[in-house]
C-alpha cells in the first residue's frame, strides 16, 4: 500500500473531527481512517447528556472563566491548567462550528441552541439535542466526512504500530473481512480509539469494544501512560448488564433501597439523598453491598432503584426511556417492580500521556479523545466534558498531524514484520492440551477489577488485584481461538482485544497501588484524604522490559490555587 | 450450564436457536444449526448468542457493540423479522413462535451476506453517498464556528425523528422492492435524504433531488409500509417518502419523471372511478412499448407466484362516484391551497 501522510485510528467523534480538520489544513494530503466498526457505530453515539460550552444562551452570565474553574475544580486540581484554558475557550467556536455543519440541537425559545444543567457546573452550559448528543454529533461528522470524500477502512483491527528505534513506520491492521494482515506505512499515526473503561467487564456501561486498544498498542510501543488509575464510576448501572440508567431516573424522585426496604442515601448525604454528587453516590451503594445490605444473585450482588411510587403516568410520559432499558435488559417493567442495580465503571480519565497538541513521546505519533490524556478531567471529569475534550482535542490532533507530517518520512513495514504479527495473532488456534475459555478470563478480569481496583481501593485488596492480573496475563497464554476462518474472525477479534484489556489492567492497579491518597474517582480507604505534597502530580505508567515502570509528571498549574474540593 | 438467573427466577425455559450458518471459505450453501440453552426471563436474544459463541460454538459469527441498542450494529432476522437482536427479549418471541420452543435467527436480506449472520453494509454507505445524505451549508467554511443559524422549534421537530435513525438496515432487510431492485435506494437513504432537504441550513436541495426522482430514486417505492413496521426507532419513515414525493412535484414539476405521472395519473384515475385503474397505470405512466417490454413479463411472474391477483380488465366505478368525485375535488383544491398559504 502507497505510504499515508496521516493514519487515523478510530472514526468516534476525536477521529472523525481529526480527520476532517486534518483535510482543511492541507487537501493535499493522503489521509486514512481505520475502525474496527463502522464510524457510525462508534461508542460516541452512547453520549445521551450533551456537551459543554458556555455560549451564555441559556444563563447570559455564564463565561468561559467559570467553565474553567468548574472544569479544574471538578478534577480535584489534577488537571493541567493551560490544557482546560484550551478546552474551554475553544468550547463555544467548537459547538457552533457544529451547529454550523448540520448538527440537530434543541432550540431555545429565541432559537439559539439549548443548554441545561449539569453536574458541577456553576451555569447551564451544556448543550444537548434530545437524548440523543453524542449520536447525532457522531451522524454530522461521519455525514461531513463522507461529504469531503474521508477515505475509510471499516471493520480493520489495528494491531500495532511498527517501531524502528524510537520512531514509528505506521500501523498494522487486520482486515476483519478477509482476516489478513496489512501494512499501513505511515509520515504521521493519530490513535483515537475510545476508552479502557470495559476492562470491568460486566460491571461496565461502556460497548463491548471499548477495550482500550489505542493506549494498548501505544504502551506496547514503549510510550507512557498517564493517570490510568483514575477510572469513574457511575451509581446506578443494570445489574446484569452494567448498561447506565440515567441520573433522570433520581432527578424524577427515584429512591435507592436496600435489602431491608431502607432508604440508605440517609446515612450518607441526609439532605442531597439520591442528589447527591456521582462519587459519593456510588461510594454510598459500594458500601452497603459490603457491609452485606445488598441483594444477592448470580450476576452478582445489587440495590434496588424504586420507581414504582412514582406512578405508571409519570414513568411513562418522563421516563420511558429508562423503562424501555430497563425491560429490554433486566426483564423489569419498572412501574410494577424496583430496577437491580449497582455502579458501573464509566469513563476512563487516564490515557496515553500527550502534550497540549495530542503529541506523544514518539516522533509522528499522536492521540485524542477518550484514548488520550491531556490532562483535561485530571482525577474526574465533568458530565459534558468528554464529548467537548474528543471535539476540541480530535481537532487539535488533526492540525498538528497535518503540519508536521511533512517533518517525517513514512518509514517501511516489511512482510517479514506482517507475517510475523499474523503468527502471532492467530497463535491460540493451534492451542492443544488443556486451554483456557477467553470468555471465562474476561469475566474474571472484570470481577477482580470491580472488587480489588473498585470503587473502593486499599494496599491489601490492590496486591491481591495486581497478582489475579498477572495470573491471568499467564493464563491467557493457553487460551483457545474456536473459529479458525480468515473470514470476519470476531472470535479471534475479541481475544485480541481481552489482550489488550489484561496489558492496561495492569497500569491501572499499578497506578492505583502506588498513589497513596485519595483524589477525585481514586478512594484510598488506608489513604482517605488528598495529599498534595506528595501526590500531586501525574502518574505515568511505562513499558520498560516487559514490565509496568512508574515515573511522574508534575501538574501545570495556572490562575488557580489549590483548595479544598467540596460541593 | 445455565446462563445467570435471578435469585427470584420464575423458572427457565428451553430454547432453541437455530442458526444461520455460512462461512464462505468452506461452505458451498448455507444451513442451520441448533443451539439449546436454558433462558430465563429477561434474557435478550444477542445475550443468548453471546452465550452460544462463549461456550458452544465460538465459530457462530454476529456483530454487536454497545449492545444497548444505540449503535445498530446487531440487527438480524430474528423469527423472519428484522430487529435489533440487543434489545429482543428471548420470551417475547417465544410467546409469538410458530414453533414452540424453536427461534430462528437469520441475516438481514438484501445486502450481501458475508459470514452467519454478518452481511455486509457497504453499499448501504454508498447509497448515503450516492444521495448526498449530508449537509452542504450555506455558510462558507471559514466562516463557521462564529455564529449560530437561528434555528425555530418547529424546523427542529421536522426533522427530529429522523435524525433517531442508527443505520441499523432493519428496514432496508425488509423493504419489498430492494428484494428485487437491489440498486433501489432504500428506505433509510430516504429517510436521511428527506432530513437533510427541510434542514434551512442546507443548500443542496436541487441536486440532492435530482438523484432521487431518477430510476431506482423515490418513485420507485410501493407504499407497502414495510420499512416503517419494522423500524426499530418507530420512525415514520412514510412521512418522509411522502414528503419527498411532494416536494419532487412542487420543486421540479408534475411531468418531470414517470414517477411524478405516475402520482397524477393515480389522482385521475382516483378522481374518475373512485378507485384504481392498475391494470393501465403502467401504460399511462411509461408509454404502451415500455409496458410491454419491462413490466408484463414481471407481472405475469408475480401472478404465476400469486403475489398479486389478475387485474380485471375494465374497471367499474365504485358506488357513489359522483359524490366521491365532488369531495375529491373539494380535498385536492383544499390541499393545494394550504400548500401555497404554507409558502408564503
Ligand atoms: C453511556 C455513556 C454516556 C455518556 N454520556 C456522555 C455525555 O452525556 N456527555 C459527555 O461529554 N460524555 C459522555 N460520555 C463519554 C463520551 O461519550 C466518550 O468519552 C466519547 O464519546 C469518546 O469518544 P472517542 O472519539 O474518544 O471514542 P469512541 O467514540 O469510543 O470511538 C473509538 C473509535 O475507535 C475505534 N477503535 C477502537 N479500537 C480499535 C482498533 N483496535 N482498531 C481500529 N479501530 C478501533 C472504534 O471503532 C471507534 O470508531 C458517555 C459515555 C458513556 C459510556
Ligand atoms: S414503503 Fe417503500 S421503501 Fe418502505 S419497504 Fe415498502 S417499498 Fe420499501
Ligand atoms: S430507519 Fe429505522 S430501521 Fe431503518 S436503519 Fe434507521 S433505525 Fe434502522
Ligand atoms: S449492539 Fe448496538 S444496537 Fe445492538
Amino acid at each position: 500500500m502507497k505510504p499515508f501522510d496521516i493514519v487515523i485510528v478510530g472514526g468516534g467523534g476525536a477521529g472523525l473531527y481529526a480527520a476532517m480538520e486534518a483535510m482543511k489544513t492541507n487537501p493535499a494530503l493522503n489521509i486514512a481512517v481505520l475502525s474496527k466498526v463502522y464510524p457510525n457505530r462508534s461508542h460516541t453515539s452512547a453520549a445521551q447528556g450533551g456537551a459543554n460550552a458556555a455560549l451564555g444562551n441559556k444563563a447570559k452570565d455564564d463565561t468561559v472563566e467559570m467553565h474553567i474553574f468548574d472544569t479544574i475544580k471538578g478534577s480535584d486540581y489534577l488537571a493541567d491548567q493551560d490544557a482546560v484554558d484550551v478546552l474551554c475557550s475553544e468550547a463555544p467556536k467548537i459547538i457552533r462550528e457544529l451547529e454550523n455543519m448540520g448538527t440537530p440541537w434543541s432550540r431555545l425559545e429565541d432559537n439559539t441552541i439549548a443548554q441545561r444543567p449539569f453536574g458541577g457546573a456553576g451555569r447551564p452550559r451544556c448543550c444537548y439535542c434530545s437524548d440523543k448528543t453524542g449520536h447525532t454529533i457522531l451522524q454530522t461528522l461521519y455525514e461531513q466526512c463522507l461529504r469531503k470524500g474521508v477515505i475509510f477502512f471499516n471493520e480493520y483491527f489495528a494491531l500495532n504500530l511498527s517501531v524502528s528505534g524510537s520512531c514509528s513506520n505506521g500501523l498494522i491492521a487486520m482486515n476483519m473481512k478477509t482476516g489478513k494482515v496489512e501494512a499501513f506505512p505511515a509520515k504521521t499515526v493519530i490513535l483515537a480509539t475510545g476508552g479502557y473503561a470495559k476492562m470491568y467487564w460486566n460491571r461496565s456501561s461502556n460497548a463491548a469494544g471499548n477495550t482500550g486498544d489505542g493506549q494498548a498498542i501505544a504502551y506496547r510501543a514503549g510510550i507512557p501512560m498517564k493517570d490510568m488509575e483514575f477510572v469513574q464510576f457511575h451509581p446506578t448501572g443494570l445489574r446484569k448488564s452494567g448498561l447506565l440508567v440515567t441520573e433522570g431516573a433520581r432527578g424524577e424522585g427515584g429512591y435507592l433501597l436496600n435489602k431491608d426496604g431502607e432508604r440508605f442515601m440517609a446515612r450518607y448525604a441526609p439532605e442531597k439523598m439520591e442528589l447527591g454528587p456521582r462519587d459519593l453516590v456510588s461510594r454510598s451503594l459500594e458500601t452497603e453491598i459490603l457491609q452485606g445490605r445488598g441483594f444477592d444473585s448470580p450476576a452478582g450482588k445489587y440495590l434496588h432503584l424504586d420507581l414504582t411510587h412514582l406512578g405508571a403516568d409519570l414513568i411513562k410520559s418522563r421516563l420511558p426511556q429508562i423503562r424501555e432499558m430497563s425491560m429490554n435488559f433486566e426483564g423489569v417493567d419498572p412501574i410494577e417492580e424496583p430496577i437491580p442495580v449497582r455502579p458501573t465503571a464509566h469513563y476512563s480519565m487516564g490515557g496515553i500521556d500527550t502534550d497540549n497538541q495530542t503529541r506523544t513521546i514518539m516522533d509522528g505519533v499522536y492521540a485524542a479523545g477518550e484514548c488520550g490524556c491531556v490532562s483535561v478531567h485530571g482525577a474526574n471529569r465533568l458530565g459534558g466534558n468528554s464529548l467537548l475534550d474528543i471535539l476540541v482535542f480530535g481537532r487539535i490532533a488533526g492540525r498538528t498531524a497535518a503540519e508536521e507530517a511533512g517533518k517525517f518520512r513514512p518509514g517501511t513495514i516489511s512482510e517479514a514484520e506482517l507475517n510475523e504479527q499474523l503468527q502471532e495473532v492467530r497463535g491460540g488456534m493451534q492451542a492443544s492440551g488443556r486451554y483456557e475459555r477467553y470468555g471465562e478470563l474476561r469475566e474474571e478480569l472484570g470481577q477482580t477489577l470491580a472488587l480489588n481496583v473498585g470503587i473502593f481501593r486499599e494496599s491489601s485488596l490492590l496486591q491481591k488485584g495486581i497478582e489475579d492480573i498477572a495470573e491471568l496475563k499467564e493464563r491467557f497464554k493457553k487460551v483457545r481461538i474456536f473459529d479458525t476462518s480468515d473470514v470476519f474472525n470476531t472470535n479471534l477479534m475479541q481475544v485480541l482485544e481481552l489482550k489488550n484489556m489484561l496489558d492496561l489492567a495492569e497500569t491501572v492497579a499499578a497506578g492505583a497501588f502506588a498513589r497513596e491518597e485519595s483524589r477525585g474517582s481514586h478512594t484510598r480507604i488506608d489513604f482517605p484524604v488528598r495529599d498534595d505534597a506528595k501526590w500531586h502530580k501525574h502518574t505515568l505508567t511505562t513499558l520498560v522490559n516487559g514490565k509496568v515502570t512508574l515515573g511522574e509528571k508534575p501538574v501545570t498549574m495556572g490562575r488557580y490555587e489549590l483548595q479544598e474540593r467540596t460541593y | 450450564m445455565t446462563l445467570p438467573t435471578d435469585q427470584h427466577t420464575e423458572g427457565k425455559k428451553n430454547v432453541t436457536f437455530r442458526v444461520f450458518r455460512f462461512n464462505p471459505q468452506v461452505d458451498s450453501k448455507p444451513y442451520f444449526d441448533d443451539y439449546t440453552i436454558p433462558v430465563e426471563r429477561g434474557i435478550t436474544v444477542l445475550r443468548s448468542l453471546n452465550y452460544i459463541k462463549e461456550h458452544i460454538d465460538g465459530s457462530v459469527s454476529f456483530r454487536a457493540f454497545c449492545q444497548a441498542g444505540i449503535c445498530g450494529s446487531c440487527s438480524m432476522r430474528v423469527n423472519g423479522l428484522s430487529q435489533l437482536a440487543c434489545t429482543t427479549q428471548v420470551w417475547d418471541v417465544l410467546a409469538k413462535s410458530r414453533e414452540p420452543g424453536i427461534i430462528k435467527v437469520e441475516p438481514l436480506r438484501n445486502l450481501p451476506l458475508i459470514k452467519d449472520l454478518i452481511v455486509d453494509m457497504d453499499p448501504l454507505v454508498g447509497k448515503m453517498v450516492h444521495y448526498s445524505n449530508w449537509i452542504d451549508s450555506t455558510m462558507p467554511e471559514a466562516q463557521m464556528g462564529k455564529k449560530e443559524f437561528l434555528i425555530s422549534e418547529e424546523e427542529f421537530l421536522r426533522y427530529d425523528k429522523a435524525t433517531d435513525c442508527i443505520l441499523c438496515a432493519s428496514c432496508v432487510s425488509e423493504c419489498s422492492i430492494l428484494r428485487a431492485n437491489k440498486e433501489y435506494v432504500s428506505p433509510a437513504v430516504l429517510l436521511k435524504s428527506y432530513r437533510m432537504s427541510v434542514d434551512s441550513r442546507d443548500s443542496m436541495h436541487e441536486q440532492r433531488m435530482a438523484e432521487l426522482v431518477k430510476d431506482h430514486g423515490v418513485w420507485d417505492c410501493t407504499h407497502c409500509y414495510r420499512c416503517q413496521e419494522s423500524c426499530v426507532k418507530s420512525i415514520p419513515i412514510m412521512d418522509a417518502i411522502h414528503g419527498l414525493r411532494e416536494d419532487a412535484i412542487e420543486s421540479r414539476g408534475k411531468n418531470d419523471t414517470s414517477g411524478s405521472k405516475h402520482a397524477e395519473a393515480f389522482m385521475t384515475d382516483i378522481e374518475k372511478k373512485g378507485k384504481l385503474i392498475e391494470a393501465t397505470l403502467p401504460i399511462r405512466t411509461n408509454g404502451v412499448v415500455w409496458t410491454l417490454q419491462n413490466l408484463l413479463p414481471m407481472a405475469m411472474k408475480m401472478i404465476m407466484k400469486r403475489r398479486t391477483p389478475l387485474p380485471p380488465p375494465l374497471v367499474k366505478s365504485v358506488k357513489g362516484i359522483k359524490i366521491f368525485r365532488t369531495m375529491f375535488r373539494e380535498m385536492t383544491e383544499h390541499v393545494k391551497q394550504d400548500q401555497k398559504s404554507h409558502k408564503k
